[in-house]
């Protein structure tokens, strides 16, 4: 497999490979014909390459400069879950230990507008953010004040279990178009076995949930997330089937990460990538011959990853994004107003480890918090074109620096990527996505689809 | 004790310096030079059996090849690195803007 600097690919036999390499490919070869086309070569007839070439590596890169859309509010680290793979909630009553106040609220909202984008999304999350959902509705109505005077695209999502939630809420959410994104593990028995509650009926309360939402606010205003714990692997196909009996039109097969709870409880280290991996690909081929069968199913991943393999345009997904997208794609404010540049480096904050601490919102100005080293040298050292070994991989383009998932596992910004599970997943799953298009056209039609979101 | 020999065709001190820090909890390294070679001698904090002194020296090894991969990799990369990280950066209030 051959790719270009933003990411078009080729593949070639080996024969034609070696020609092409010793400048032998025939030009009415249509393999030339191809790469003349994405511009991996260069004749008399194509002396425009490098103009077209830069054009589009200006239109993977526009997005870049949209400098942090994504403001995470963590209002409440109280949760009445106690799920073993969570990385951070609290089962305490404690509001003044665990809440974010108006105060450091106030302050993150002026941080938050300071943002350049022009799209600002906020998020609320937890612990159950819903347990102090007053200070939500305050954040809502201030965030919209400010936004009077700067006219910025806001938008507000809720990350939530659903377990409080109350017609009121939603009353609230829809006056302000608010949309929900819940947890959903599978079925009754997966969903309630990885996330125990008192009453044991976590599932039921989030189905019940995902209705009240949608009679509420419509029915596109809920997303829900799955994590695989080591109970999920062998059931990919009861998951899925339980995302479409819930009529979501897609999931998001996502992997445990090695944050928080996840490793103390030792759920991250339950299975091996390997094992992840054959559970990813069992469940895509699943949705492929749904797919098959006129039921229009996506997963979520695989979307992220073919739209950076298929268009030039670049989904802004923090995890595969170089540099990395901490900090310039998403912020998060800490329930104590300490700023993270991750919801994942924030968990690494509360095991204790503050190496990605920006500052605090009620200490530091918005200039000595993004131009903090936590933040510049992670994103320096982690870039994936100075990186041996991703320098110089086919995959690159379609790859990300996370700098935080690297420290998390061997304490370097970088790691050697030769024995990083991040690397492996990626590139297991980059080629198993190509494998799949090359040997059925039919799979091509479909996932040139999901990466065109049409 | 044990002694690690490189080419200095091939490694620089820095490089050197930079794989000997990351085994500072497991060892010490006295460098000296010969005309064509780089000298590290282990200094191990505690006693360690010839199976755990090889693995080591073997892990010393794989450092200086990916400290040495970086530096250059590194150097070579600079103007791209630099350009798209500033595009990064560009219209924060970080970045003076005329």
């Amino acid at each position: 497999m051959l790719s270009n600097f933003v990411g078009e690919y080729k593949i070639l036999q080996r024969e034609k490979l070696y020609s092409f390499a010793r400048h032998q490919l025939p030009a009415d070869d249509s393999d030339y014909i191809d790469l003349r086309a994405k511009q991996f070569l260069l004749d008399d007839s194509n002396s425009i390459a490098p103009q077209l070439l830069s054009i589009k590596t200006r239109t993977k890169y526009s997005r870049l400069a949209d400098f942090t859309a994504l403001h995470i509010f963590v209002v409440s680290l109280r949760c009445e879950h106690s799920c073993p793979y969570c990385q951070v909630s609290r089962q305490s009553e404690d509001r003044d230990s665990f809440d974010m106040t108006e105060e450091v609220a106030d302050r993150s909202l002026e941080l938050t507008f300071q943002s350049p984008s022009q799209n600002i999304k906020i998020e609320f999350q937890g612990g159950e953010s819903l347990l102090n959902f007053d200070l939500i509705k305050y954040i809502v109505v201030q965030a919209k004040k400010i936004n009077e005077k700067v006219n910025k695209h806001l938008g507000f999502v809720i990350a939530t279990n659903l377990a409080p939630v109350t017609h009121e809420m939603l009353l609230f959410c829809k006056e302000h178009d608010i949309v929900i994104s819940t947890s959903l593990d599978g079925p009754s028995d997966l969903h309630n076995k990885n996330r125990p509650r008192p009453g044991k009926n976590s599932y039921e309360k989030a189905i019940e949930g995902i209705r009240l939402v949608r009679e509420v606010l419509g029915q596109d205003k809920v997303s829900a997330l799955m994590t695989t714990t080591e109970a999920s692997l062998n059931r990919v196909k009861d998951i899925i089937d339980e995302y479409i009996k819930n009529d979501f039109d897609g999931i998001f097969l996502r992997h445990l990460s090695p944050y928080g709870f996840a490793i103390k409880t030792k759920s991250y280290r339950a299975y091996s990538t390997e094992r992840w991996l054959d559970f990813y690909k069992e469940g895509l081929q699943y949705i492929i011959e749904l797919n098959k069968m006129g039921v229009p199913f996506r997963e979520y991943y695989a979307c992220t990853i073919l739209s950076k393999m298929l268009t030039n345009s670049d989904p802004g997904f923090v995890d595969l994004m170089n540099p990395s997208g901490m900090g310039i794609a998403a912020i998060v404010y800490n329930y104590d107003g300490s700023v993270h540049p991750s919801d994942e480096s924030r968990m690494l904050a509360e095991m204790g480890d503050n190496t990605f601490r920006m500052g605090n919102v009620l200490e530091n100005t918005y200039e000595e918090i993004f131009s903090s080293e936590a933040l510049v040298k992670p994103l320096e050292e982690s870039f994936t074109l100075s990186a041996p070994m991703c320098s110089d991989c086919a995959f690159e383009s379609f790859c990300g620096a996370d700098p935080v998932y690297h420290y998390a596992t061997s304490k370097d910004f970088l790691a050697k990527k030769p024995e990083s599970d991040f690397c492996h997943r990626n590139m297991s799953i980059f080629k198993y996505l190509i494998c799949l298009m090359e040997e059925d056209p039919y799979v091509k039609r479909l996932f040139f689809r999901w990466a065109h979101r049409s | 004790m044990t002694e690690v020999i490189f080419d200095k065709a091939f490694f620089s001190p820095e490089t050197l310096k930079k794989a000997g820090y990351r085994f500072i909890d497991q060892f010490s390294v006295e460098f000296s030079s010969t005309e064509q070679s780089y000298v590290c001698r282990l200094i191990f904090k505690t006693n360690k059996t010839t199976e755990a002194i090889a693995a080591l020296v073997k892990d010393f090894r794989n450092e200086v090849l990916d400290q040495d991969l970086r530096e250059r990799i590194k150097q070579e990369t600079e103007p791209v690195r630099n350009l798209i990280l500033a595009h990064a950066f560009s219209k924060t209030s970080l970045v003076p803007h005329e």
